[in-house]
């Protein structure tokens, strides 16, 4: 037995003092030595969106070295960082690089795992964390962009804010919990530096390990085999046993390749596309045809399109809908096939999210 | 005997055990009401100062009726406008005709997402560069886009040609 085998010795005496002392391999042979069903096809991009959690946290933590969260003070700071400090700009690029690479791979993570079905029972639980995972992720999106405090960045957050305090009943609350006042100033830029670099990363934190303990405990869904609810009679339960593979070393040698792919993606984006730096915020001139970070384009058009109220509450019902999805989805079939309704309206609503993001992008 | 809420729990001697009957409390439902009083005080005095710190203290505002400078005609020219500061609050002034009364002045904070509204001299039209809200000078009311509500009239006194902000 492996479990046993770690715990007696480890064949090699480094290995063996440490095991001695710590009796982690059981642990680690539980954690590792799992299988996963062949026809699972995760395209990587879970642990890519991991990856690409450890570079921002690595990078965030270079920057926030000289990062100086003042308004007199970050816009120069920033500069500084780009200009003067030894590959500051790689550093920074990389960051904003890495940050937009985040919200893409969880969007595709969320896509691939609605386009097999492995939402429904018995992982609703991982759904809704890693729904949790991706309004946390575009949480470090938002308040992260205030930080370089330039023209985009002021302007955004005023309007992101503004959207905020015009949630019914409680938005006058919230904008003035966001802002730390009435208008977005020092306050604000103390707050979304503290959300950025403490609050986020521990919420983030905490979803990830639960996402993954659940992850881990009921292994990965069969995108051809759903899995009868108790009590009901399912095609697998008089399948043909189910291939598997090893997740270590099989699994993880294919992440790791993956992520080296990804890592050199994200040099090259930083490289050939680093990141700017727009004029100083001036509360008192709003740039003209400011826009958003592209994640938020279809909101923008959307509030450009319909009255305030709408344009508030769409997006608010749209992330309710998506985080109780396996609630609300109550068909347990997991072939796409077999869902034209649920994938039908998926589609609907990608090609209007598209839509208003282009449409906002060249409006 | 099967646990449940009659469970006395602690087999103490009989000496000390309550009575069990309708109108009594048992030891451990006891327990768990005092259990359950202390960590809803332990957790509401975490709380209450937790989020009362993080609501902000109200800001002192000046006093109504006090006059702000925003500039002269010869700043704003017939046709123009300029947005200038009333302490931390943006205005915007408008300079339509050459006459004392055609000066206008308003909130320059859109009424819709809070952007700072800019004056077209080429289309004479108040305008909100983030979602495209269109305001008129003569009076702050809607034209078009997607704002609610019209520009919060701020009261201007021109004295020569020095145009006075009035605080309301």
């Amino acid at each position: 037995m492996a479990a046993a085998g770690r715990a007696e010795g480890t064949g090699s005496r480094v290995g063996d003092f440490f095991e001695t002392r710590l009796r982690i391999g059981p642990l680690l042979s539980a954690l590792v030595h799992v299988r996963i069903p062949i026809e699972a096809r995760p395209y990587y991009l879970g642990g890519i969106t991991l990856f690409l959690f450890g570079v921002q946290v690595v990078t965030g933590t270079l920057l926030a070295l000289y990062y100086q969260p003042t308004p007199d003070a970050a816009y120069d700071s920033v500069k500084y960082i780009t200009s003067v400090v030894e590959f500051g700009w790689l550093i920074r690029s990389v960051h904003h690089w890495g940050a937009n690479l985040m919200i893409i791979c969880v969007v595709l993570h969320l896509l691939r795992v609605f386009a097999h079905g492995a939402y429904k029972f018995p992982r609703e639980f991982i759904w809704i964390a890693g729904a949790g995972l991706l309004l946390a992720t575009i949480g470090f999106g938002f308040t992260g962009y205030l930080l370089p405090w330039d023209q985009r960045a002021f302007w955004a957050t005023t309007v992101g804010t503004e959207i905020a305090g015009s949630v019914p009943v409680i938005g006058d609350g919230l904008l003035g919990l966001l802002r730390g006042g009435a208008d977005v100033t020092a306050a604000t830029l103390s707050r979304f530096f503290g959300m950025h670099v403490l609050v986020l990363p521990l919420g983030l934190g905490a979803l990830l390990l639960a996402h993954l303990v659940i992850v881990h405990q009921l292994g990965l869904a069969n995108p051809k085999r759903p899995e009868p609810r108790p009590g009901t009679f399912g095609a697998s339960a008089t399948a043909a046993p189910e291939k598997l593979r090893p997740f270590w070393p099989d699994y993880v040698l294919d992440e790791v390749i993956a992520w080296a792919v990804m890592l050199a993606i994200l040099v090259i984006l930083a490289s050939v596309f680093p990141a700017g730096l727009e004029d100083k915020a001036d509360p008192l001139i709003t740039p003209q045809h400011v826009k958003p970070e592209w994640y938020f384009l279809s909101v923008y058009q959307l509030l450009k399109l319909v009255p305030r109220i709408v344009g508030i509450m769409a997006p608010i019902v749209a992330i309710g809908a998506l985080v109780f999805l396996p609630f609300l989805d109550r068909n347990p079939a997991v072939t796409p096939r077999k869902r034209p309704i649920a994938i039908l309206v998926a589609l609907a609503a990608i090609a209007v999210m598209v839509g208003l993001t282009v449409w906002g992008q060249y409006s | 005997m099967a646990p449940g809420e009659d469970d006395p729990g602690f087999p103490g001697p009989d000496s000390v055990r309550p009575a069990i009957g309708e109108d009594t409390v048992s030891r451990r439902r006891f327990i768990k009401w005092v259990l359950g009083f202390s960590v809803t005080s332990i957790a509401a005095m975490v709380i209450t100062p937790i989020v009362s710190f993080l609501v902000p203290a109200k800001q002192e505002t000046t006093g109504a009726g006090a006059r702000v400078l925003a500039g002269t005609t010869t700043d704003i020219p017939s046709g123009t406008g300029k947005v200038v500061a009333m302490g931390s609050s943006p205005v915007i002034v408008i300079n339509t005709d050459s006459t004392p009364s055609g000066v206008k002045a308003y909130s320059a904070v859109c009424t819709h997402l809070g952007c700072i509204v800019g004056y077209d001299s080429t289309t004479r039209v108040i305008v909100c560069p983030c979602h495209d809200g269109h305001f008129n000078p003569a009076n702050g009311a809607v034209i078009s886009g997607p704002p609610p509500a019209p520009l919060k009239t701020i009261d201007v006194a021109v004295e020569k040609d020095q145009i006075f902000l009035v605080r309301g």
